[in-house]
């Protein structure tokens, strides 16, 4: 962030850009048209800004370098910004409202600019499908979504585009009003469970291939969706627009609705249920089943699973010892139906790579931390979820490869979580999926950025969680972290100051090192932020 | 909020003064917390008078025009003072000590306590061939003066302060003297408050003082052993058991070693002491007063609350824009040191007086709101509230507004006077909170770096400029989300307000278990069985499990009760039964002690050789049976309702038969932990004394068995079963809503719809569901089978079968619906699971609307608040998609339910 890299040396120079930069957005709020050019011009100089100001997160940059015990001249590291770990923070949701306009345009404008000072280098932002191709297939309208594109290039921070196909229960934004329509007559576009229950957020993974949208197969209307959005913004892409981010399954995950019929009001997350059966499902587990000798196998999903809200152990299927996930049937199941769901998550980044690969900006698909039940041999929240990740099996590394064939890059949600925040009878880590999920990524060399968990209210210690995420010994995140999400809370005076500060110490240990010519000053920071002078340290042993 | 846009303004006008505080050294730029550090902005920049006399608020001011009014009474439209009654808890110890007289024979005891009151040792003793527990009066000469006996079984002597002691001022001590050779065994005593009229006892039992060695009268003594055990059977009727933990301090007196060897030696006795914690509630009177006025400039009312509560008050807040006083969260600015809980109330805590005990503050109102709704907390769970409801200050929606601009020179003249005296309220009370919590942001940076003082400026204004714009886009967000506030609004009904949670009805978005059968009782070990299935059961989406009669019991599933305090039954042991209702709690599960009022099983005969003398703690005696049951020769008045024919109706006439069950009723409460209780067969007693006991004993939830036959005609039963359900909803009435009851009704009729194809059965008259839940449905707890109806016993069974279209219909109906055990732990749980899950997943309550769209010979249907529709029978049934549309969500066995998208 600007503030910290202000060296004495430059103190003078920063500040009057920092004047000029508000004359330009005074100008620009005024009258747009005539002053775009002056203010294109202080954009341009703020990007300038930028690059200098972006060594202040070179820290992550020393640190990881480190790890692979290079140690670089400090001087290098200070080149090389691309290195450090650069903050996106998440638009609203319903940032563009499904009729098409800016919501609350006046308080992204404010929001965006506050970020902008506060040295965050982007914003993410959700183009949903029920919203920019709402009325019928092929008719697009990215009116909304460019206007925002705009105003974000106009405050100088870089974007994230999440390409939402799937639906958002609060705020509400549905799917394309067509597609609902075609749902209302086939239920089996989505995914259903043991007892019937629909989930119609997003489509099944069955029917990817099959052509169910008035002829069209849904990933032949995904990839026109990014064709069209592709040479809607190729104006931005790879300037503003820096990473793209494709959706695989429910909240955009690569995962089944496994928790779907969880009840909001249970205490405990259940083991969540197995989501195999809609016609499509139904249909390819039998041609499996059958092809592998057990035709018998192919009728149905576990018997013996547990309902959402249960306790693993409350029926055979997850059983720690001797429960039916260990049986031959169990891995028969498991294996297939982990298999549909790696194979969904390779069709759609494949897609995603074939329409943007050559555009420069970096793909991403989200990857859930199913972290409920981990501690238990069988892993069932993640087995119901689709990861065949037990105590017996690595389950993320055919997602990894999968990542690594199409040249994308992981979105791990969760890195504000801590293992203490749940009660023990979940058996939940999430700090221990975290470091496994890594570990798989990084074997096959697929990067992993992160985002914290998008809990309504952001968990006491997350930030110092993250922290340790991003500079940790076991740190991660290769270059960007996003976290959910600008709105009301976000700039409540409960969360913003702690976000100003989490902002300053991911960013503050450059200035120490500019502004800090004696060890003992850095001493002197202790009280505030420990972890500041703790990293300022760390920087001048090396 | 409009003023936002003209913060900057205001803002520019300010930070002079604020900068030039903020340098001095009041600030603690360590700390990072913004409310702490809010609040001691607060106590810098605003204090209030109290408002004896006029004091000044400067409301806010536009640039130069300034605005100075003062806040006297003489313009003040409410004005209140509520009554606060809070217990303060007092803690402090007893002491017991065991000694020889100084050149004496003789042992004395000495018994006191640490904390003023106005103390009683109530006492007895034990002789050594006594057998059994009951009491007997000391010998007259073992009696210090000032004694008094109390029946034949006990005398009461008031403790004294003791003369000189090192213990401070508060010590109180009553001295008893033991003969060496006398035949007394044993002192049993409880300590009584006679100011608060509370018991003081260990662990629910007497404190028993062994004054002979029987060895095989183990650990349930006082002294030379570790702790007290536990006295088996129930002595005295004592209750209220304020004493905590095992004896903490335990320390053997009489000394230095030799004391443990003259106790080998001296068979009889030895000399001990000790102390045990006593924790005293003393009631408190203190009061809140309220006043509100218009504030002349802005249109916005002003309110300022004051109250003489000690320590730090916070008010809980939140106005209200309508008469259904749903809280909501205004818009900021809020007053200085407030804080949002949980985005649905404020929090601000309460200026201290200068000089005076008390506290108080002062809130700025929109004039659209219509009311101010708050609580108040002191200490850490402590809250008061006015008899159970919210504070409610209703604000005039008349606005009066009178201008007085006062010429700036005036304006700056009390400002500086504010900075001075710190005295007066400063207009910033009205300024954006947000702005100036971020601006300590700044303020602390700034102090960070101040190494640097050129890029100190730099990077003020830089972070001015961040939280300027954080806080107009927090205002924007704020003001312009509509679901978030209506959410919120939701949320506060259902969680939020205490107030609203009525035992009649919980929350209202209960969901019973009933965690027996009649069978339960055979292990032996039921506690234990069901604690296995705690997590179960709260996977499930139980929120509340009712467990089987606790008292020992004539019969062994409980409901022939015979010593009420006795808690081992067949079901386990007190200490099983303890330890799975904390298991419940641990899992979120509320649990109903199931309780018996209506008879009790005496003890002994009288001298007509008729069973009517009641044994244990409450030995009453004939007169608490009803008179008009021959076979027990009550003495008591006529029964206020039906006779249970096989033990002696209890007569709740009786002011000391009331007196006990509300003391035995709290005493469940606190010493087991139960949330609220089942009746049993309230149909033998008035509903009004029900009443008494559920405001003395304050359940979370309580409901009723109110079980009588329907109408029949010719074997057949009538489609009216109107004066059924009416005399269910006259006891529930009698109770004064306090307690809902089993909906008896609308079992009888699914019954005679399921089994005969009668569905149009389902709907009444008025196209009203026919049972209970059709008149009264936050009060009717419906259930299709408990452990008389079905279970081994099948006095009235479900249609077999075909229990799930019973299931679909009450999961999905309002009232609160219960579901038998047998049927949860069933090859049905699953489909029960199901629509546990739906009915939570749509919030469909005990109030929720019912519209029947289907009552057919063969098919019912039913759309529940637009949000889910059902159907049972085997006819054909699909809602119609209007304004919503529907999907089909569950389906079985001649039943099927939806839910809108």
């Amino acid at each position: 962030m600007e503030v910290s890299v202000i060296g004495s040396s430059q103190a003078k120079a920063v500040r009057t850009d920092f004047a000029y930069r508000v004359l330009g957005f005074c100008s620009s709020r005024r009258n747009d048209v005539s002053f775009s050019r002056k203010s294109r011009i202080g954009i341009d100089r703020n990007i300038i800004r930028l690059r200098r100001s972006a060594t202040g997160f070179t820290l992550k940059a020393v640190l990881s370098e480190q790890d692979r015990a290079t140690p670089p001249a400090p001087a290098l590291s200070r080149s090389h910004p691309k290195n450090g770990v650069s903050l996106y923070v998440g638009l609203p949701l319903d940032a563009v409202s499904e009729a098409s306009t800016i919501n609350h345009a006046k308080a992204i404008s404010a929001g965006l600019k506050a970020l902008k000072l506060l040295g965050v280098e982007g914003v993410e932002l959700p183009v949903w499908w029920g919203v920019a191709e709402k009325e019928a297939n092929g008719s697009y309208n990215f009116s909304g979504y460019l206007d925002l594109v705009k105003m974000v290039k106009k405050a100088g921070l870089k974007l994230h585009i999440s390409l939402c196909f799937h639906a958002s229960k609060q705020p509400k934004i549905s799917l394309p009003e067509w597609v609902t329509q075609i749902g209302e007559n086939d239920p089996n576009l989505y995914f259903r469970d043991r007892s019937g229950l629909l989930y119609k957020d997003c489509l099944s993974l069955a029917v990817d291939e099959l052509p169910v949208l008035g002829g069209k197969t849904p990933m032949a209307v995904y990839k026109d969706f990014c064709e069209n959005f592709k040479s809607s913004f190729s104006e931005f892409i790879s300037s503003t627009i820096t990473g793209i981010s494709i959706s695989l399954g429910p909240n955009g995950e690569l995962r089944y609705p496994f928790d779907q019929g969880r009840s909001r009001k249970s205490k405990l997350p259940g083991v969540g249920e197995f989501q195999c059966y809609d016609k499509n499902m139904l249909g390819l587990l039998k041609l499996h089943a059958e092809a592998s000798g057990n035709p018998l196998w192919g009728l149905g999903g576990p018997h013996d699973a547990p309902r959402y809200d249960q306790m693993p152990d409350s029926n055979s299927f997850f059983k720690d010892h001797g429960g039916s996930w260990e049986t031959p049937y169990g891995d028969f199941f498991l294996k297939w139906y982990s298999q549909e769901l790696v194979s969904h998550g390779s069709r759609l980044l494949s897609l995603a790579s074939s329409v943007f690969g050559d555009t420069g900006v970096s793909i991403f698909g989200k990857v859930p931390l199913v972290h409920s039940w981990y501690k238990s041999r069988a892993h069932p929240s993640e087995l119901t979820a689709g990861f065949y990740n037990t105590v017996n099996r690595d389950g993320y590394d055919s997602i990894a490869e999968v990542f690594a064939k199409n040249s994308c890059k992981v979105i791990l949600p969760g890195m504000d979580l801590l293992d203490d925040d749940f009660p023990n009878i979940t058996l939940s880590s999430p700090q221990s999926l975290l470091r496994q999920v890594r570990a798989a990524c990084s074997k096959h060399g697929v990067d992993v950025s992160g985002q914290n968990s998008s809990a309504a209210v952001f968990p006491e210690g997350g930030f110092e969680q993250m922290k340790k995420n991003l500079s940790g010994p076991d740190g991660c995140c290769s270059g960007m972290l996003i976290y959910e999400r600008m709105g009301a809370y976000f700039f409540s005076p409960e969360h913003f100051p702690s976000f100003t500060a989490f902002m300053r110490s991911i960013s503050q240990p450059e200035t120490d090192m500019d502004d800090l010519p004696q060890e003992q000053e850095v001493g002197a920071n202790e009280p505030f932020l420990p972890t500041v002078s703790e990293s300022g340290a760390h920087l001048q042993a090396a | 909020m409009s003023t936002v846009i003209t913060e900057p303004l205001l803002h520019h006008d300010l930070r002079g003064i604020r900068r030039s505080r903020l340098k001095s050294s009041i600030f603690r730029p360590a700390s990072m917390s913004f409310s702490r550090q809010f609040r001691c902005h607060g106590r810098i920049f605003y204090s209030f008078k109290p408002p004896r006399k006029p004091f000044i608020v400067r409301a806010s001011s536009f640039g130069s025009a300034a605005i100075v009014e003062t806040f006297d009474f003489t313009d003040v439209f409410f004005r209140e003072t509520f009554p606060l009654r809070w217990t303060e808890t007092v803690e402090g110890r007893i002491f017991v000590r065991l000694d020889k007289e100084k050149n004496d024979q003789n042992w004395q005891l000495t018994v006191g306590c640490g904390l003023p009151g106005k103390w009683i040792l109530h006492w007895g003793v034990s002789y050594i061939d006594d057998v059994g527990s009951e009491w007997d009066q000391p010998p007259a000469d073992m009696r210090p003066p000032g004694s008094v006996p109390i029946k034949d079984y006990a005398i009461e002597t008031p403790l004294e302060k003791a003369p000189s002691t090192t213990e401070g001022d508060g010590l109180y001590e009553v001295k008893i003297s033991v003969k060496p050779d006398s035949t007394i065994a044993a002192i049993n005593f409880v300590l009584k408050d006679e100011e608060t009229g509370a018991w003081y006892q260990h662990k629910g039992r007497d404190f028993k003082v062994a004054l002979i060695d029987r060895p095989h009268d183990d650990n349930n003594i006082i002294g030379g052993q570790k702790g007290f055990g536990i006295w088996p059977g129930a002595l005295g009727q004592l209750s209220n058991i304020l004493l905590k933990g095992e004896a903490s301090h335990s320390k053997e007196e009489g000394t230095d070693g030799a004391s443990s060897n003259e106790k080998q030696e001296d068979s009889c006795l030895g000399g001990f002491y000790e102390e045990l914690p006593l924790v005293k509630q003393i009631p408190v009177h203190n009061s809140v007063c309220v006043s509100v006025r218009k504030c002349p400039t802005t249109a916005k009312n002003i309110l300022y609350l004051e109250t003489d509560l000690p320590g730090d008050v916070i008010v809980h807040w939140g106005v209200c824009r309508d008469d259904a006083k749903n809280w909501e969260i205004p818009v900021a600015p809020h007053p200085p040191g407030t804080t949002i809980f949980k985005r649905k109330a404020l929090r601000t805590l309460l200026k201290q007086k200068e000089g005076a005990k008390g506290c108080s503050g002062l809130f700025t109102l929109d004039k659209d709101i219509l009311g101010f709704l708050f609580v108040l907390r002191i200490k850490e769970n402590t809250w008061l509230n006015s008899m159970g409801n919210d504070f409610f200050v209703p604000l005039s929606n008349s606005s009066n507004l009178v201008q007085s601009i006062k010429d700036q020179s005036e304006t700056t003249h009390i400002s500086e006077k504010t900075d001075g005296e710190n005295e007066e309220v400063s207009d910033s009370v009205y300024t954006d909170g947000i702005i100036n919590e971020i601006r300590n942001l700044v303020s602390d940076i700034s102090s960070e770096k101040n190494r640097n003082t050129k890029t100190k400026e730099a990077q003020e204004s830089i972070l001015q400029e961040i939280e300027k714009l954080a806080a107009e886009a927090y205002s924007i967000f704020r003001s312009s989300m509509q679901t978030f506030l209506e959410e919120a609004v939701s949320e506060s009904k259902a969680v939020d307000s205490p107030s609203k949670v009525s035992s009649g009805t919980g929350s209202g978005y209960e969901i019973l278990c009933q965690g027996f059968n009649w069978e339960s009782n055979k292990s032996g070990r039921w506690y234990k069985e069901l604690k296995e299935k705690a997590e179960e059961v709260s996977s499930l989406g139980f929120s509340i499990i009712w467990l089987p009669p606790p008292t020992e019991s004539v019969s062994p599933e409980g409901y022939m009760p015979k010593d009420l305090y006795n808690l081992n039954s067949r079901y386990g042991t007190i200490e099983e039964l303890k330890d799975l209702v904390k298991k419940f709690h641990e899992v979120n599960v509320k649990v109903l002690g199931d309780v018996v009022l209506n008879h009790r099983c005496a003890q002994y005969k009288n001298q007509n050789g008729v069973w009517n003398i009641f044994g244990g703690r409450l030995n009453w005696d004939d007169r608490a049976i009803v008179a008009d049951d021959p076979h027990f020769q009550g003495r008591g008045n006529k029964s206020s309702g039906d006779n249970f024919h096989a033990a002696p109706n209890i007569d709740h006439s009786q002011d000391f038969v009331r007196k006990d069950l509300k003391e035995w009723l709290c005493w469940l409460r606190k010493e087991i932990g139960y949330d609220g209780w089942r009746l049993d067969f309230v149909r033998g007693f008035w509903g009004g004394y029900v009443k008494d006991y559920l405001e003395a004993s304050e359940p979370y939830f309580a409901v009723g068995e109110f079980w009588d036959s329907l109408s029949y005609s010719y074997s057949v039963m009538d489609h009216n079963q109107d004066a059924h359900r009416q005399r269910i909803i006259d006891w529930i009435n009698a109770t004064n809503g306090t307690a809902g009851a089993f909906d008896v009704t609308t079992k009888g009729i699914l019954h005679s719809a399921i089994e005969r194809r009668e569905y149009w059965r389902l709907s009444d008259e008025k196209g009203k569901p026919p049972g209970v839940v059709g008149w009264w449905p936050s009060r009717a707890v419906t259930f299709i089978e408990n452990h008389d109806t079905g279970s081994t016993q099948g006095h009235w069974r479900f249609p077999g079968g075909k229990e799930m279209q019973g299931y679909a219909y009450i999961l999905t109906h309002p009232g609160t619906p219960a579901v038998f055990y047998d049927h949860v732990f069933s090859h049905y749980q699953s489909e029960i699971a199901s629509l546990i899950s739906l009915r939570n997943r749509n919030k469909i309550h005990c109030r929720s609307t019912v519209k029947i769209t289907k009552a057919e010979k063969d098919v019912y249907a039913a759309i529940m608040d637009d949000k889910v529709a059902m159907k049972i029978g085997p006819g054909y049934y699909e809602p119609q998609s209007g304004s919503q549309r529907w999907s089909l969500a569950l389906e079985g066995s001649n039943y099927k339910v939806w839910e809108a998208t």
